[in-house]
């Protein structure tokens, strides 16, 4: 005797996202030759400037889904799993990739285990799975750089340059994001998948795994490929750190120029087949990864904060009263927003704070180390006391 | 010098120079009658000064409080001033606001402006003198020549000049060519711009205020919530490479700006209009005159003069503050420049940590180029 489709869905879905809604798109997916491709088409055809909620439903409808017994099934393998599932335009999916929905080539739904993969900003570092001890130094130094100044680490969970990128920076305020190229419920790449191994341990750490497929699909080479250009397009930047001439980093690296994403990458010995990669986004144009520094100022965060952090211990311990009694409105609008950032104009406005003050309060925060800025606005460096625990799967 | 006699035609332009008896004649003959005592000229009369209303009131820009207020201590100041966000923002409209709230130029100052003006609309052409600041608006394809000065033989003036005790207007300014932005680094450090000619080597004055706009990047979206950028990482690049440091450097404050979502603006209460800041930017100006005497901007003033009226404490600890932001030597002056101004908005003789810590905001926030 199983559930209706809809119940059982109800049990994976991430807060805000509709039950119904969702065991469409599952249905649909399901379906023999059905991908996230076959839904972005399907709205593409419904046309109209709608939001992606209303193009799904539309599209669902046309095509007469009707959620069967399978969608039970897979409902209650991510269940099992600890996984919950956010719909494109949703509000725990990132309005990064939200915002091209359905031009660009945005996963239609977004199943994840950990933190919900809401929007902050990220950094991919990708590269070689057989990486030098260079590669593996490289990647570690400038994740845990990263992750220190509050910005979130994006890779691909692979042995090598990525498993070094997420480790050195699971622990840091920014933490880490996998994004696998196969389903949930699939051990792969087994060392990580298994229990207690990388992905458990990121997600104890406020970590987030997510993919786009259903739970048993393997990592086949086409998914590996739209892995990463999820990659791509949840960082702001993507860093090579190494790879071969054929290296799915240039693929990570093609993708985020299609998403208009800034593109580094680390140089590396000439003489090195790991090199190839890097070096040919180096003479394409790519900037030049020289050093945490550099991956920031891609984002638009001053490098300075880097100083202030690997300096005596970091200004939010020592501070964090003094300016929060100055300006308590002001931040508590940050915290009540966070992980998004605040425009400085809508602070001033929603706080009712004249702007001489508020940008001398902003200016202190800064020095403090409490608050990162990048073009979208104003936000919080780490997660607010408050706020941590409500943004964990339970 | 007491006297002059001009030809007739420029009589009304050299009117214009306080303490002088112009006497206008029709030709050399007249000229010697004068000379010999035959003949009587009445000396031109000057003409009262005109102001001309720019119809642009700031009081129409609907919300973003953060970017009026840095317009405001532009004006005060005389600070160069950086817009930068997506189209419809509203970057031109500030500019020209800004104009619109500077003071009237003195006599004298707007007798310079006139000079300037006759050298480029030809003799006589100046018939009456204007005490509104000039504003230029050089489109961005302007040449080096034309933004600086040439002309063929005989140097002209450029529109860096044209804007002499003015505003000049730089709309898309990371379209502007690269070597046009760095031709434009010296004259704004030196108030003046020397043309060289075939036929003549002048130097040109060009105290004026840039007011820049840009996009964060070349398709313009960064920065718009509602869109998404897609622009490639080369175009990216390129784009911020038109900014070079030492440009950046030089303009004091940078504002972000970000398109007001119409639904928001119903709940957002008017700013002050014009007039109001106007008032406030007159004695604000007012103060840095009574200390640093006529004619004083805080643009202009050497540095230790401004340096003296700051509380050393606050050097100490913004300069150790500022060694963590990296912020260059040259920032830090300018700093201690729009701080000295936000001081003189308040109406307070010493710099205080607050006044640093706003001045600092107006160079903190990094230029969304990065996407």
């Amino acid at each position: 005797m199983s559930r209706s489709p809809v119940d059982a869905v109800a049990d994976i879905t991430a807060d805000g996202t509709d039950a119904r809604r969702l065991a469409g798109v599952i249905a649909l997916l399901a379906r023999p030759r059905c991908s996230s491709e076959t839904v972005r088409s399907a709205c593409r055809a419904v046309g109209g400037d709608g939001p992606p909620s209303q193009q799904l439903d539309e599209a669902i409808a046309q095509r007469g889904i009707v959620p069967g017994d399978e969608v039970t099934q897979l409902a209650r393998t991510w269940r099992e799993l600890g996984v919950r599932l956010s719909l494109v335009g949703d509000p725990t999916y990132p309005a990064a990739l939200s915002d091209a929905w359905p031009q660009l080539d945005a996963p239609v739904v977004l199943a994840w285990r950990g933190v919900a993969p809401v929007d902050v900003a990220c950094v991919a570092i990708v590269g070689t799975r057989r990486p030098s001890g260079y590669g593996t130094a490289v990647a570690a130094w400038l994740a845990e750089a990263v992750s220190a100044a509050g910005v979130r680490v994006v890779s691909g969970g692979a042995v090598g340059v990525d498993a070094a990128a997420h480790r050195a920076s699971a622990e840091g305020p920014g933490g880490t994001t996998v994004v696998l190229g196969c389903g949930h419920a699939v051990d792969y790449p087994r060392q990580h998948a298994r229990r207690g191994g990388l992905f458990d341990e990121i997600v104890a750490h406020g970590g987030t795994i997510v993919s786009e497929l259903l739970p048993f699909e393997p990592p086949r080479a086409g998914r590996v490929r739209a892995r990463n250009r999820i990659i791509a397009a949840l960082a702001q930047a993507v860093v090579v750190v190494e790879g071969g001439h054929r290296s799915g980093a240039l693929i990570t690296a093609g993708a985020a120029a299609q998403w208009g994403r800034a593109v580094l990458a680390v140089p590396g010995d000439v003489r090195a087949a790991g090199s190839v990669a890097p070096h040919r986004l180096l003479s394409e144009g790519a900037a030049p990864c020289t050093g945490p520094g550099d991956l920031l100022d891609a984002l638009g965060i001053d490098a300075g904060v880097l100083g202030s952090l690997t300096g005596s211990g970091n200004g939010a311990a020592t501070h964090p009263a003094g300016s929060a009694q100055r300006a308590g409105e002001v931040f508590a609008l940050l915290a009540s927003s966070w992980p998004r950032p605040v425009g400085v104009e809508e602070l001033a406005v929603r706080t009712d704070t004249p702007p001489a003050r508020l940008l001398a309060v902003l200016t202190r925060a800064r020095i403090d180390g409490l608050i990162v800025e990048g073009p979208d606005g104003v936000r919080l460096r780490q997660v607010p006391a408050t706020k941590g625990s409500k943004h964990h799967s339970s | 010098m007491r006297r002059v006699l001009v030809a007739e035609s420029s009589a009304g332009e050299a009117g214009l120079v306080d303490g002088l008896d112009v006497l206008g004649v029709r030709d050399v003959d007249e000229a010697v009658g004068v000379l010999v005592g035959s003949r009587r000229v009445r000396p031109a009369a000057s003409p009262p000064p005109v102001r001309r209303s720019g119809g642009h009131d700031l009081a129409d820009v609907r919300g973003q409080p953060v970017a009026r207020r840095a317009v405001e201590v532009a004006a005060v100041g005389g600070h160069h001033l950086l817009l930068v966000g997506p189209p419809g923002a509203g970057k031109s409209m500030l500019a020209r606001r800004l104009h619109g709230l500077l003071p009237d130029l003195t006599r004298a100052e707007a007798v310079e402006v006139a000079a300037i003006r006759s050298l480029v609309e030809g003799p006589g052409s100046v018939q009456e003198l204007e005490v509104t600041p000039p504003l230029r608006e050089p489109h961005r394809g302007i040449s080096t020549a034309a933004l600086l000065g040439g002309g063929s033989g005989v140097p002209r003036p450029g529109e860096v000049s044209l804007a002499h005790r003015g505003v000049l207007v730089m709309d898309e300014l990371l379209e502007t060519p690269r070597q046009t932005l760095d031709a434009l680094r010296e004259p704004l450090e030196q108030g003046e711009v020397t043309v060289e000619r075939v036929r003549a080597r002048v130097r040109f004055p060009c105290r004026l205020q840039l007011v820049a706009a840009g996009n964060a990047c070349p398709c313009g979206n960064t920065g718009d919530t509602r869109r998404v950028c897609t622009c490639t990482h080369a175009q990216l690049h390129r784009h911020r490479g038109r900014l070079s440091g030492p440009m950046l450097d030089r303009i004091d404050l940078h504002v972000q700006l970000r398109p007001v979502a119409p639904e928001r603006l119903a709940g957002i209460p008017d700013g002050d209009a014009s007039v109001d800041v106007a008032e406030r930017v007159r004695t604000a100006r007012r103060a840095a005159v009574e200390r640093w005497g006529p004619g004083s901007l805080v643009r202009d003033v050497p540095i230790e003069h401004v340096r003296a009226t700051v509380r050393s404490d606050v050097i100490g600890v913004l300069s150790s503050a500022m060694e963590g932001l990296g912020l260059s030597a040259r920032a830090f002056d300018r700093c201690l420049r729009v701080a000295r101004t936000i001081a003189d908005l308040d109406g307070t003789d010493t710099v205080a940590a607050e006044h640093m810590e706003e001045a600092l905001a107006y160079r903190l926030p990094p230029i969304g180029v990065s996407a």
